[in-house]
């Protein structure tokens, strides 16, 4: 059999499995209907030059979507995600789901465009972002998505009021700043060459002057445009009676500069333009390579709230209407659907369900929620419908304590001084007193002239320039973050590559963390022959995790079943030819007529045809790759391994146990979580706590080190520090491993820089070095500094 | 080397050099460098069709612009 692409995704499928259409009589082959329809549109709108635009790429087949897109209508949705614009227009920002190439986005563009109503609509390709600005009297937000869902891709709503945009300006701003800075530099040091050469083998003084009025240009643009913000700093450090590196880099170049400016006009030596700009562009690309990694501000809450529905189906007599959810109170009936998401807490007064609590329990086991069972809001319901009674309203549910904690978490959150920032306050303080102290005694006991000791004095300050220490920590840093992201551990801020060299514990989460988080077919034995493609089909009418991990372990096509029946908790029965099958737990079975006797820990799932038993699958959570090794690893480093779990005390002590983890702790709430970790801080410990559901978010953004799962809720992505991007262990050790690295190169490059500082000052204070020394020498201490943080790179 | 030559040569050449950065720091500044992907990729794409479409949507926004300010204007002349 051969294997052909589809005209539309281009991906490959067997010839026979295709649905084939002519046309010009040339015969194109589609894997699915929702590819063939979205061709067909395409060329309806003569949009089919996308197929040539997009070339070998591939696409993903189109899913069939369950929701409707009038959610996009609701007030509460737009409340939440609209910006109402001066101009009469709304503005949404999507994020673009499916997109995998350049012509996805022309086409999305062009869709969106072409669409009567739609103003603007800018898709960025980068991060699949989209801005979209319409007039709501001619389109509806439901229509635009309806567009984007007709061509294959989804959207989804982001809030991007609070992000981004003020980050942004201010990363722009000083990226502009940097520039203009190496640009002077740059045109700064090729006068300078003329002005060295002059020195040495003479030169006009009419040259000079020109050389001179240019050098002053460059350095005055450099010092009052980019060296702006070391003058802010300066200013808000003194007004708080701080001083800072700020302070040393401003006062430094300011005095540096004004004796420039008197040397040139007055002949009287030399001019240290050149100096100036270097040292305020050396800083400037420290501070931004410091930026470049820091964590952005981002509105936390939005976005966990985004999982919770804006308005809920409530019933009011024979009917249901929605109703947006602050404005549900005690007491009424609330209608949910499989797939809902609970908003609010209660009780259930009919039907019944299996719901997903992994926002509070963090296990993917679905509970059983029958009449009188109690529904918690976060949790999701899987498939059934019903009704229940709310017991609290949305200001007071679990849910929207858990947001409350949350952001309590965050503001909490220990922030751990780095030592570069720390040392950089005394040694502005020693450089500018030396430097006072020198010119003092030259002048008063040395008895010079007051133009010499101040020459004297601003070479000591030159070379004791805080390049050196201002390249320390974020050379090695950026070096570092490169180094684990190789490795797959994504750092927010480089600061945290020192608070975790420093972290005493590690709490890590089990489900989802140390195990692969799903279930998975361990062993199975099988006890006659049977059709694989029936069980197959059986177990895909349920969408319980049992049955799904079943189906992935068979990896069979579906036969065709009849009369498909779930019992909920317990298995599925059907009719195949005239057979009877059934499929489930060993109870099941049982009360089907089945004889079974089978002991196992795990989970079991037993399959018979005609009350005859054909196979045993049992299903266990496995640990993932390489968990034995890290932990090893960890507490071979010295860092105590704490597992926190909200699964039961049994399958906690046997993870545990297998892990040679000592300390656990299991049937964990998230707020027991947080807890956990708000006493070992107050004991005065690091914590670096790793997780990945949103059970795990509050204590993941009270810890010092906070590390999620790529795979993991939403949330965590954005409060936690680090995200490790293959969810792998391994990735979690090289992020502790590379951290102390770091750490450890941080400290040597600081001493490297008092060692040449200690050498150094006492020279110029003397009145041995010349400017022109310093300023070459100050290079040469920073080259050494930038050398040493390469290393951190080889090696693990 | 005659004095004037030499200032010629050297603000010359600065002057050329900072209109380069000029640009590319307005460049940076009016968002053209913030989606490096479409930036390379996208530029295939750019033909003579975009073009008539950019121009149109551009019509239209003004369109949208002028109604608004009339619709204003008219409230306030009520």
């Amino acid at each position: 059999m051969s294997k052909i692409a589809c005209s539309h995704c281009h991906l490959e499928f067997e010839k026979n499995e295709m649905i084939v259409d002519k046309e010009d009589g040339r015969e194109l082959f589609f894997c699915c209907k929702g590819c063939h329809g979205i061709y067909h549109l395409l060329k309806d709108e003569g949009l089919d030059s996308f197929y040539g635009k997009m070339g070998s790429n591939t696409l993903e087949p189109p899913k069939h979507l369950l929701d409707d897109s009038a959610r996009f209508d609701f007030e509460g949705f737009h409340k939440r995600y609209v910006t109402q614009r001066t101009d009469g227009l709304k503005e949404i920002s999507l994020i673009i789901e499916g997109i995998h190439c350049a012509a996805c986005v022309w086409l999305n563009e062009k869709i969106l465009t072409r669409a009567e109503g739609v103003i603007e609509a800018n898709i960025n390709f980068t991060n699949n972002k989209a801005r979209i600005v319409w007039d709501e009297n001619k389109i509806k937000l439901s229509q635009i998505i309806d567009k984007i869902r007709a061509i294959g891709y989804d959207a989804m709503p982001y809030d991007s009021r609070v992000q981004e945009e003020g980050a942004n300006r201010l990363r722009r701003t000083n990226y502009t700043k940097m520039i203009v800075g190496v640009f002077a530099t740059m045109n700064i040091m090729w006068i300078a060459v003329a002005l060295y050469a002059g020195y040495f083998t003479g030169i006009e003084e009419g040259h000079k002057d020109i050389l001179h009025s240019a050098e002053f240009l460059l350095a005055s643009v450099t010092l009052f445009y980019s060296g702006s913000i070391f003058y802010k700093g300066a200013y808000t450090a003194a007004k708080h009676g701080f001083v800072t590196m700020d302070t040393l880099v401003a006062t430094g170049s300011t005095l540096t500069y004004a004796y420039s400016i008197y040397a040139s006009l007055t002949h009287a030596g030399e001019a240290y333009f050149d100096s100036v700009t270097m040292i305020v562009t050396f800083v400037l690309v420290g501070k931004y390579l410091e930026s470049l990694s820091k964590k952005q501000a981002i509105d936390t809450l939005d976005t966990l709230s985004s999982i919770i529905p804006t308005e809920v189906a409530v019933v009011n007599g024979e009917t249901t209407e929605f109703k947006q959810i602050e404005g549900i109170g005690v007491g009424e009936v609330v209608e949910m659907r499989a797939g809902d998401v609970a908003a609010l807490d209660g009780e259930v007064i009919s039907g019944e369900a299996n719901f997903d609590e992994s926002t509070l329990s963090g296990e993917m086991e679905p509970v059983l929620k029958k009449v009188g069972d109690k529904i918690t809001s976060g949790s999701r319901n899987i498939d059934g419908v019903l009704r229940y009674t709310v017991s609290k309203d949305f200001k007071h549910s679990s849910f929207s304590e858990i947001v409350r904690l949350l952001s309590e978490s965050l503001e909490k959150k220990p922030k751990i001084e780095s030592v570069a920032n720390n040392l950089s306050r005394y040694f502005s303080v020693t450089i500018l007193s030396l430097a006072l102290l020198t010119f003092l005694s030259w002048v008063f006991i040395g008895e010079i002239s007051f133009e010499k000791a101040l020459v004297i004095s601003v070479s000591v300050i030159i070379i004791a320039c805080p390049c050196a220490l201002a390249l320390a920590t974020p050379i090695a840093s950026v070096i570092g973050l490169y180094a684990a992201a190789k490795k797959g551990a994504i750092f927010k801020s480089s600061s945290f590559l020192e608070t975790i060299a420093k972290a005493q514990i590690l709490v890590v989460d089990k489900t989802g963390t140390l195990t692969e988080g799903k279930p998975k077919v361990t062993d199975v034995t099988e006890f006659g022959t049977y059709d694989k493609a029936v069980l197959a089909s059986l177990v895909s009418s349920s969408r319980h995790p049992v049955s799904e991990a079943i189906f992935a372990y068979l990896g069979v096509k579906a036969a065709d079943i009849e009369e498909a029946k779930e019992i909920r908790s317990a298995g599925i029965e059907a009719l195949y030819n005239g057979k009877k099958i059934v499929g489930g737990n060993i109870e099941f079975l049982i009360t089907n007529g089945v004889n079974i006797e089978f002991e196992s820990d795990k989970t079991v799932f037993a399959y018979a045809e005609n009350s005859e038993l054909k196979a045993i699958f049992e299903l266990d959570d496995r640990l993932k790759d390489g968990a034995l090794k890290t932990v090893t690893d960890i507490k071979k480093a010295g860092i105590r391994v704490v597992m926190l779990t909200g699964d039961n005390e049994k399958t906690a002590a046997r993870v545990a146990s297998t892990l040679g983890i000592d300390e656990y702790k299991s049937k964990m709430t998230p707020q027991e979580k947080l807890f956990f970790i708000e006493s070992a801080q107050q004991a005065g410990e690091i914590v670096i706590m790793a997780g990945d559901g949103i059970n795990d978010s509050l204590a993941l953004a009270r810890a010092d080190i906070g590390i999620a799962m790529a795979s993991g809720a939403e949330i965590n992505l954005q409060t936690s520090d680090i995200v490790l991007l293959k969810n792998s262990l391994a990735e979690l050790r090289d992020a502790i491993f590379i951290g102390r690295k770091t750490y450890q190169t941080i400290k040597q490059n600081i001493g490297i820089s008092i060692v040449y500082n200690a050498i150094t000052i006492p020279l110029a204070a003397a009145g041995f070095v010349i400017p022109l020394v310093a300023a070459i020498s100050m290079s040469f201490s920073s080259i050494l500094v930038v050398l040493n943080s390469t290393k951190i790179k080889n090696g693990n | 080397m005659d004095d004037n030559i030499l200032s010629l040569m050297l603000f010359g050449s600065l002057i050329l050099g900072s209109l380069g950065v000029i640009g590319f720091v307005w460049g940076l500044r009016s968002g053209q460098f913030d989606d490096e992907k479409k930036f390379t990729h996208g530029l295939l794409f750019d033909d003579e069709e975009e073009l008539r479409d950019a121009a149109k949507k551009e019509a239209m926004q003004k369109n949208t612009k002028d109604e608004n300010s009339e619709s204003e204007h008219s409230k306030q002349s009520h």
